[in-house]
């Protein structure tokens, strides 16, 4: 097979930080390109996807994609209007997201582009658009297959396992680890001490299914956005705490983690020092894994 | 379906949960039918209406509101009374819950004490919803 790789073209969540504190990690919101050969999958439209598509059609070798969607959180769909490739009639793009059908996906996408919000609506789209009927088979594009699950985030919200070049991929870049546990913990007061056998039950089925879904993957793009003393005050928000992040991704026996969902407010030191603070996890637990930071332009081989 | 007897249906795929609902339902003298999937409680639904029924959000393949508005297309489901219960405590699923008239969102963990609670508010003794 041609080369298969991934490359970040936005790795901050919320709202966009071009600030010249961030530049080094990035300030576009979540975008991912995975390629192999003429086949190419992006994950989220955030604006990132912007310098993406300026990079596609100036390259011109390209002409179809699948996009997939975790959500229709602005941050991760607020590039569509301007991504260039839809606007043009050489390319044929289907997307997929959270939806019961076709046209909810189209809806839901199609929405910001209305006015008063937008100029011009996806009407004038010229590329070859269309929407994949939801299933729960998965997807195969070209020689990638793809599989989504849920995960912990305000709204449906989809992970997405991909499968390329004999490597498995995981594309998680909203998700609030633990939250099941953290609420048993503020709230056991309420329950008889003979139904805490149930709530340990209750916390392990959670961990189990949040094992499974990224069970010895080679790479787990993950949502990393807090740290300790943020999430403490933003628990509930549907991000989670990098700690908690990491100590999953070493439980799954995870290959490689990307700390993904920036926080739009930490520098560039301040991602660097959450990046330390990983390691240090990792090396305390023994772990193998390898950690790093999802930086914009960062292109992993597959 | 008016019974002696009130029936709640309950769609979770966590056996915890399911177990949680056995004890009350043993105690508390309703007819309790438990599915781990939304799949597999459309072979009940699609001809019965339960007193109460109650839908996890997060489940594998067809989650809870999928499920929901597929009952709600079924003229026996229209005005089903339904809790939605889940461990997403987010104000957007609340919303997306009562946008298909459900009657709370209850976020878990939910105690035995609360839950007999909840039945007692929405079921009447004689089996059926509470009007």
């Amino acid at each position: 097979m041609s080369e298969a790789y991934l490359r970040f073209w936005g790795v901050r969540g919320s709202y966009a930080a071009p600030h010249e504190t961030h530049l080094g990690v990035g300030g576009n919101t979540s975008c991912v390109e995975l390629r192999a050969g003429n086949h190419l999958l992006v994950c989220d439209g955030g604006t990132g996807i912007i310098s993406l598509g300026e990079e596609l059609v100036e390259a011109d070798q390209l002409h179809q994609m699948l996009v997939v969607f975790t959500h229709y959180h602005w941050d991760h769909i607020c590039g569509l209007p301007f991504f260039q490739p839809a606007f043009s009639p050489d390319w044929r793009i289907e997307f997929f997201g959270p939806g019961d059908t076709a046209a909810d996906i189209e809806r839901r996408l199609s929405d910001q582009m209305k006015a008063p919000y937008f100029p011009v609506e996806t009407e004038t789209w010229m590329a070859d658009i269309s929407y994949v009927e939801p299933h729960d088979d998965g997807m195969r594009h070209g020689p990638f297959e793809i599989r989504h699950f849920n995960v912990h985030h305000p709204g449906v919200t989809y992970g997405y396992r991909v499968r390329i070049a004999d490597k498995t991929v995981v594309y998680v870049s909203d998700n609030e680890v633990q939250f099941l546990k953290t609420s048993i913990a503020k709230r056991i007061h309420e329950f008889e001490e003979d139904e805490h056998e149930l709530l340990e039950r209750m916390v392990s089925e959670q961990r189990s299914a949040e094992l499974a879904a990224i069970e010895n993957v080679d790479i787990l793009i993950h949502d990393a956005q807090y740290t300790p003393h943020d999430y403490s005050k933003k628990r509930g928000w549907g991000h989670s705490c990098y700690v908690d992040t990491v100590n999953l991704a070493i439980d799954a026996g995870v290959g490689c983690l990307y700390l993904y969902h920036h926080d739009p407010t930490y520098s560039d030191d301040q991602v660097a020092a959450i990046h330390r603070d990983c390691l240090q996890i990792i090396a305390e637990r023994k772990s193998s894994m390898e950690c790093h930071i999802a930086r914009e332009g960062l292109k992993v081989n597959l | 379906m008016h019974n002696a007897k009130p029936t709640i249906v309950l769609v979770d795929d966590s056996a915890a949960m399911r177990t949680f609902f056995e004890q009350v339902a043993l105690e508390a003298d309703f007819e309790l039918h438990a599915y781990a999937s939304a799949e597999a409680s459309l072979a009940f639904l699609d001809n019965n209406r339960p007193s109460l029924l109650v839908i996890n959000v997060m489940m594998p393949n067809k989650d809870g509101y999928s499920l929901l508005k597929q009952l709600r297309a079924n003229p026996l489901h229209q005005d089903t009374p339904t809790v939605m219960i889940s461990s997403k405590d987010y104000a957007q699923d609340r919303v997306a819950a009562k946008e298909l008239g459900v009657l709370e969102f209850v976020a878990k963990p939910i105690s035995k004490k609360a839950l007999r609670s909840l039945i007692e508010h929405y079921v009447d003794a004689g089996g059926g919803p509470r009007e």
